[in-house]
């Protein structure tokens, strides 16, 4: 028995291995699991007998699998938030949502006092006017932060911003409201809501573009810090260019002891050619480590479906918008598919209407008649409106799924009342229609736009409740904690090609744990997303999240 | 902030297939101006290894001065490094993806004072066009393509039958009745000054040319005024036209503006933009023409919603 096996025992250890559901005790070597079982089966493995029970009020999960994110998430702390809801920072703070104008004016007001730079531009993210009442911020609430500052509001989103009547003089944006990004106000004049390339290009080429800098090792340390947070021990960046410099920082951020999470960067496919990425992709296999884990191309079907830019099959979007979108041609998915499925590659292909689903499952069908190919676990990403057939296609064809349970929750009353009508609001994100017919599934938060916390993604899944309070398709489509559980852990992993190595605490498996003060099975259902998260074990190293 | 004078831009548009590199590719060895061009897709450019002077993977420099860059997703950041090289290129030129709205990108030369929007050109494959304008999944992208473009650009002229030919401008057509049509010359590269937006005096001496007899299904109006417009008067005016007018087009003065400004309205969206200084002097009064449908309302009714927006003249 090597001694550097260590054994822990906890208040109880959830393994999501159906062979071996509960435990007490885990032993640990070399940053993977030994053994789990009883106190009688586990203490053999202990040196000298001796059992670390710094967890004996604790319990035990395997770390959180978070299928659909992005480094963004560890950007964007670096400026202050506007959003509605209250979100936790890399260092463990709730920060509370800012629900009216005045809150966000007095939030942004409070963070350009701290400015020590005059002329600097300050900006803030994670607004969305759908959750302050349809409020749109107008450059005069702006003005109230500074006129003298540049000040400019992100929405979540990422398409939409609002900045004061400083930025659009300096950009000579205040009389172009003919372009079609610039919208106007009440007075004629520009109101401060910009979207679309030219305004961006242009306020960005007069203040800087705050996310254009690349990718940073603080940027990354603090994503692995919100990872830590969240209980998160394997993550996803779901759609990177992955530039040599990418590439190297998370080689060297990874390669370091104390980086805490298990990343897995999804290549761009909109930045190369299928020629260059599959050689991109093929030379970055053996780039990897035990927490850097390439493999993956990303493809981008459509848009989504609050921003009306997703594609919908008949009858459109409820409130008459016009369709919307396509990122890639529809002619030109299948012959991509086709060439990336030839080369063993495992896409991830994000459709949200289900216009978007049906032309990606032809493409897929297509690519396995012409090159059958066993378990490529091809997954579709949000796939937020597939109905019980789709759902009968991507089981027949091996398709895995990761739904966006989060939007039940930020967006289901939009649905309900705008996109898609009361009842393909219902099987908004269809969990148990997925589960029903059996096609593998994950949850997911697709942080920034929702907040990274796969307990909250669960709860999500579990309640299927919207931000106004309303049930949507409760009855039919929710999951049981359990089952929702299994989605952010074993669920993701396997979407990930990981299964073998997270997802479940079982022998062999990297010792990789969210450690939790409370039984997320002996709670409420509805105080799921309450549960706290005490920290993480990432191939043994335990790790306590901060509390600020 | 450059002085100089802004750099032409030609957007170039078009769905997948419809020859964009091609045209591209000709006109990056062809030389005859100093181009920037962004492409979407660097693996199609293919340029002579003897002109290449140097290809870091994004950029590829040629001898004859003109410079390749792959848009890739870096896109606002590759154009605004391109704009910082003042005085090294005469021309830039972008294409647009398959799939995307050339207009969306044009619309940056309206907003960025270094540049001047010279047209947007979207080229079509003439064996294909009619069946993708009506086509149930890409119609609606496809349209959108055409809905505010400079020149339609047909390619492929030597594959088609005549009638194949007749049937892409008919489809063309009814998308945007009075969009000049062209053909992309077999061998040689295009001359996207031609291609550009022409000077706006001579709007009046041809506004519409597509070569075709249109004169029982379209109406023309023209509306000719000393002094000049209120801006904002004027956005409300535009707005109230009826919707058969289609095109509105010429140049007029805008109160408080030193210079006069070129209108061009089309599809329901216009802009007002400072004439390219190189062009013919331009009438220091109001001179607009319109291009509408059979049943455009008429003269006295469309010049009553214009005059609404004129400025009250000075008592002398
Ligand atoms: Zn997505
Ligand atoms: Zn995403």
């Amino acid at each position: 028995m090597s001694s550097d096996t260590v054994v822990y025992s906890a208040r109880k250890i959830v393994t999501m291995n159906p062979s071996r559901p509960v435990a007490t005790h885990v032993a640990v070597r070399d940053g993977r699991i030994v053994a789990v079982g009883s106190e009688v089966e586990i203490a053999q493995f202990a040196p000298g007998g001796m059992i670390d029970d710094r967890f004996r009020d604790k319990v035990l999960l395997p770390g959180f699998v978070e299928g659909h994110s992005h480094i963004m998430e560890g950007m964007m702390w670096s400026l202050p938030y506007v959003g509605a809801f209250d979100r936790r920072s890399p260092e463990g703070k709730v920060v509370s949502g800012v629900r009216d104008v005045d809150a966000i004016v007095a939030r942004l007001r409070e963070s350009e006092s701290k400015m020590s730079d005059p002329k600097a531009p300050l900006f803030a993210w994670g607004f969305d006017p759908l959750h302050i009442g349809s409020y749109m911020l107008t450059r005069q609430d702006l003005d109230r932060v500074s006129t003298t500052r540049p000040v400019m509001v992100i929405h979540a989103s990422f398409h939409i911003s609002n900045v004061n009547t400083l930025v659009l003089e300096r950009a000579e944006l205040l009389r172009a409201t003919d372009i079609s990004g610039v919208v106007a106000g009440t007075d004629g004049l520009a109101s401060g809501v910009l979207q679309g390339i030219a305004a961006r290009f242009r306020v960005f080429r007069v203040l800087g573009n705050p996310l254009s800098s690349g990718i940073t090792l603080d940027d990354v340390t603090r994503y692995a810090a919100s990872a830590c947070v969240q209980g998160v021990t394997t993550i996803t960046d779901l759609h990177n260019d992955l530039t040599d410099p990418t590439i190297e920082l998370y080689a060297t951020a990874t390669r370091s002891p104390d980086f805490g999470v298990r990343l897995v960067p999804a290549l761009a496919s909109v930045s190369h050619t299928p020629e260059q990425a599959i050689a991109k992709i093929a030379a970055l296999r053996d780039g990897g480590n035990d927490k850097l884990h390439y493999g993956i191309v990303k493809l981008v079907v459509d848009g989504s479906i609050q921003g009306f830019t997703a594609r919908l099959r008949w009858p459109g979007y409820h409130n008459g918008a016009a369709n919307g979108l396509w990122y890639i041609a529809p002619e030109e998915l299948p012959r991509l598919v086709d060439l990336y499925h030839r080369a063993g590659i495992q896409l991830h292909i994000h459709t949200n209407g289900d216009e978007a689903t049906e032309l990606a499952l032809d493409a897929v069908e297509k690519a396995q008649v012409a090159t059958p190919r066993p378990d490529h676990r091809h997954t579709l990403q949000h796939c937020q409106m597939a109905d019980a057939a789709q759902f009968r296609r991507m089981k027949a064809l091996g398709v895995c799924v990761n739904l966006f349970a989060n939007h039940v929750f930020y967006w289901g009353d939009a649905h309900y009342a705008l996109t898609m009508g009361p009842e393909r609001a219902g099987h908004l994100d269809a969990t148990g229609t997925a589960l029903r017919i059996g096609v593998p599934f994950s949850i997911h938060s697709d942080a920034p736009v929702t907040p990274l916390s796969p307990l909250f993604t669960a709860w999500c899944a579990v309640n299927r409740l919207s931000s106004s309070g309303r049930k949507l398709g409760h009855e039919t489509e929710a999951l049981s904690v359990e089952q929702a559980l299994a989605a952010i852990t074993i669920g993701a992993a396997y979407t990930l090609k990981l299964d073998d190595l997270v997802g479940s605490i079982e022998c062999g498996k990297y010792a990789d744990f969210a450690v939790l003060e409370d039984d997320p099975l002996a709670i409420a259902p509805e105080a799921l997303k309450d549960v706290p998260v005490w920290g993480t074990v990432v191939g043994g190293q335990v790790r306590k999240a901060p509390r600020a | 902030m450059t002085q100089s004078a802004p750099i032409p831009l030609t957007v170039i548009g078009g769905f997948l297939g419809a020859g964009k590199t091609t045209l591209l590719n000709r006109l990056l060895a062809s030389g005859h101006t100093r181009c920037a061009v962004l492409v979407n897709d660097f693996g199609e450019v293919n340029i002579d290894a003897a002109l290449i002077k140097s290809h870091d993977g994004a950029t590829m420099s040629l001898t004859n001065g003109c410079v390749c860059c792959s848009i890739g997703s870096g896109f606002l950041d590759t154009l605004g490094r391109l704009l910082d090289e003042t005085g090294r290129f005469d021309r830039i030129v972008i294409e647009a993806s398959g799939v995307g709205d050339p207009w969306r990108i044009a619309e940056i030369a309206l907003v960025e004072p270094a540049l001047r929007l010279d047209g947007v050109v979207v080229l079509a494959d003439a064996s294909r066009i009619a069946t993708l304008i009506d086509d149930r999944q890409v119609g609606e992208t496809v349209r959108n393509q055409f809905a505010r473009c400079d020149v339609a650009l047909l390619s492929k002229r030597d594959l088609v039958t005549d009638a194949q030919l007749e049937a892409a401008r008919a489809a063309i057509r009814l998308v945007r009745p009075d969009v000049r049509i062209e053909f992309v010359s077999p061998d040689s590269a295009p001359d996207l000054a031609m291609l550009g937006r022409r000077p706006a005096v001579r709007f009046r001496a041809d506004p519409v040319d597509d070569g075709i007899d249109h004169e029982a299904d379209f109406r023309r109006w023209t509306y000719r005024r000393n002094g000049s417009f209120d801006r904002n008067r004027l956005a409300a005016a535009v707005g109230a036209l009826p919707p058969q007018l289609l095109r509105l087009k010429g140049a007029c003065r805008i109160d408080g503006e030193v210079r006069p400004q070129i209108l061009q309205m089309v599809s329901r969206s216009w802009t007002l933009l400072p004439p390219d200084g190189s062009n013919e002097q331009i009438a220091d009064a109001i001179a607009l023409v319109g291009v509408g449908t059979a049943d455009l309302p008429a003269d006295d009714e469309l010049d009553a919603i214009l005059d609404g927006a004129l400025v009250a003249p000075l008592a002398a």
